[in-house]
């Protein structure tokens, strides 16, 4: 990879952020923005590399977020211990969903993929277990530091990277290996990777579970951190619609591209639900749509192609 | 015999595209599928590579019943195929869409990369193996795809109108290809419209006509047969009137 100087520089630049900058609010930014780019990474893996775009992914989301509250609420555990309950349980999810949605394709996938997220969300804010409508509180004082509620961003900014460093981690070495060349020729077209001997139903599932687990992760982080969650904040379409947008916009089936796309969404979003007040959904919601509207119109490959472009310009064509 | 179809029907509701048709291919031979257009030849050839099942009839491949297999099983057995319309992977580059071939026998990357490096010096494609895929032409895609399928290590090599749409410069480069293959001890069926094609390359022809083999036998004597004569004089004889 020609980029590593880059890549270390970067990082490194968002290890020293919270350092950097001793606002709460900005340093707040930090940890969201890798949050939102662990969950959209996490969809990358199937929405970007398999080209499988789902708009359900907050099911997953939302199982991992649940499971952290639950171990706490039913067994008294630091919501931490949740994430292997969370990612078990959304890789069972991921399975019984994915193979039959997986015999839809384009935009019909998505649509069940929506159908059946919102089906969960709606089990949820009628199952009394996990707090129906009111949804799940966490540890209102720390008892220990495993129940890792604290006041300061710092420790989750940590986390976060940490988190995100194995995801992209595993995530580049799968684009190298076998899997990452089948998934992008299932993306470029099923018909054609068939006939290589490619096992495209078998690739899509392996997908879907590698992506389910590591966005189950996030939301098991996501509950960790702001310790309250309810139906609509774990399992709202908003969730799912949110992590495609960051992928969109930094670069769908890229490595880092949902990291840039969340550099870029999550302060814009923070900032303009400070200045217009409230949950801020509404402003959201049109800040979503434009960005929609002008990935698709202009560049459909996000800002990482558009990047690469202006450094590739002069050099790429080809005879 | 490596190929046996025998009595292949592929109905589309009440309409039989294919009609009771048989093919047998031996080890090592060019055989040419022909026939004016609509006669089934691409529905057929799709039956014969798994893209489509058949609605009655068996398929054996080196004495294996593969009539219902998947593509992809067809992949692993030894067929490879390419399409009427190349479908190339648009985001990746030439030598990584022929790695997606290789990774049937190389699960490992080195190995991959190793045999499809070879296979792209091989079809004359070495000079093209970082540009992406998106930058070629009609001619360059029809070879990359049959670059592609070479790389999964095939017995039997089915190319569907793989010279259609290039200029006679480039299908005497593709006719060259296309032998250098079949030295290479890979047997092919080629499905063609252009005769020319066909007598320069095939050993044996088949030709169809609304879903049934009318003639079968060496290409010289197939088109001064009669029956194949009236077909495509009939199809020309039919586009006139329109």
């Amino acid at each position: 990879m020609r980029h590593w100087p880059l890549v270390l520089i970067g990082f490194l630049a968002i290890a020293a952020w919270p350092l950097a900058v001793q606002d709460v609010f900005l340093q707040r930014i930090g940890a969201l923005v890798l949050l939102a780019a662990i969950s959209a990474s996490a969809w990358n893996l199937l929405g970007g590399y398999a080209g499988q775009v789902s708009v359900g992914h907050a099911v997953y989301f939302g199982t991992g977020a649940y499971a952290s509250l639950v171990v706490y609420t039913q067994l008294g555990w630091p919501p931490i211990a949740g994430v292997p309950l969370g990612m078990l349980v959304s890789m069972a999810i991921a399975a019984l969903v994915g193979t039959p949605t997986f015999r839809l394709r384009g935009h019909y996938f998505s649509m069940a993929t929506i159908a059946a997220a919102e089906l969960f969300r709606i089990l949820a804010a009628n199952w009394p277990l996990l707090g129906a409508a009111v949804g799940l509180m966490g540890p209102p004082v720390p008892r220990t530091v495993w129940d890792l509620s604290f006041i300061s961003p710092l420790p989750y900014h940590y986390l976060f990277l940490a988190v995100l460093t194995v995801l992209l981690a595993a995530t580049w070495q799968m684009q190298r290996s076998r899997m990452g060349y089948y998934l992008a020729a299932i993306r470029g077209g099923d018909r054609a990777a068939r006939s290589l001997g490619v096992p495209v139903l078998r690739y899509k599932v392996y997908a879907l579970l590698l992506s389910a687990a590591f966005t189950s992760v996030a939301g098991s982080l996501y509950a960790v951190m702001v310790g309250f969650i309810d139906p609509d904040s774990a399992l709202g379409i908003l969730i799912s619609v949110k992590m495609v947008i960051v992928a969109a916009l930094g670069g769908a089936g890229s490595l880092f591209g949902p990291l840039v796309g969340a550099i870029i969404l999550i302060p814009l979003e923070e900032t303009t639900n400070a200045m217009f007040g409230g949950g801020g959904t509404g402003i959201t919601f049109i800040v979503y749509g434009a960005i929609i509207l002008l990935i698709a119109r202009f560049q459909p490959g996000g800002v990482a192609a558009l990047l690469e472009s202006l450094t590739n310009r002069g050099s790429r064509r080809a005879p | 015999m490596l190929l046996e179809a025998s009595a292949i029907v592929k109905a589309f509701g009440a309409f039989r595209a294919v009609d009771g048709a048989d093919l047998t291919v031996r080890e090592g031979e060019i055989v040419g599928l022909i026939g004016p257009n609509g006669a089934g030849k691409s529905t057929f050839f799709n039956c014969l590579a798994g893209d489509a099942q058949p609605t009655a009839g068996t398929i054996r491949f080196q004495g294996q019943d593969v009539t219902n297999a998947t593509p992809e099983a067809h992949a692993r057995l030894g067929m490879a195929r390419t399409f009427q319309v190349p479908v190339t992977f648009e985001d990746m580059t030439v030598l990584q869409n022929v790695m997606v071939g290789a990774f049937l026998r190389h699960p490992h990357r080195t190995g991959a990369r190793r045999k499809a490096l070879e296979v792209l010096a091989f079809t004359g494609l070495s000079g093209m193996a970082d540009s992406p895929a998106r930058s070629l032409g009609t001619p360059g895609r029809k070879r990359l795809e049959i670059a592609r399928a070479l790389a999964t290590e095939p017995r039997l090599l089915l190319l569907d109108e793989a010279l259609a749409g290039l200029t006679p410069a480039e299908v005497r480069l593709a006719i060259e290809l296309v032998r250098r293959i079949k030295n290479s001890g890979i047997t092919i069926v080629i499905v063609e419209h252009i005769m020319e094609v066909i007598l320069s390359l095939a050993e044996r022809a088949i030709v169809f006509h609304q879903g049934k083999v009318i003639a079968a036998g060496p290409p010289r004597q197939v088109v001064d047969d009669p029956a194949v004569v009236a077909a495509y004089l009939g199809h020309h004889m039919k586009r006139v009137r329109m």
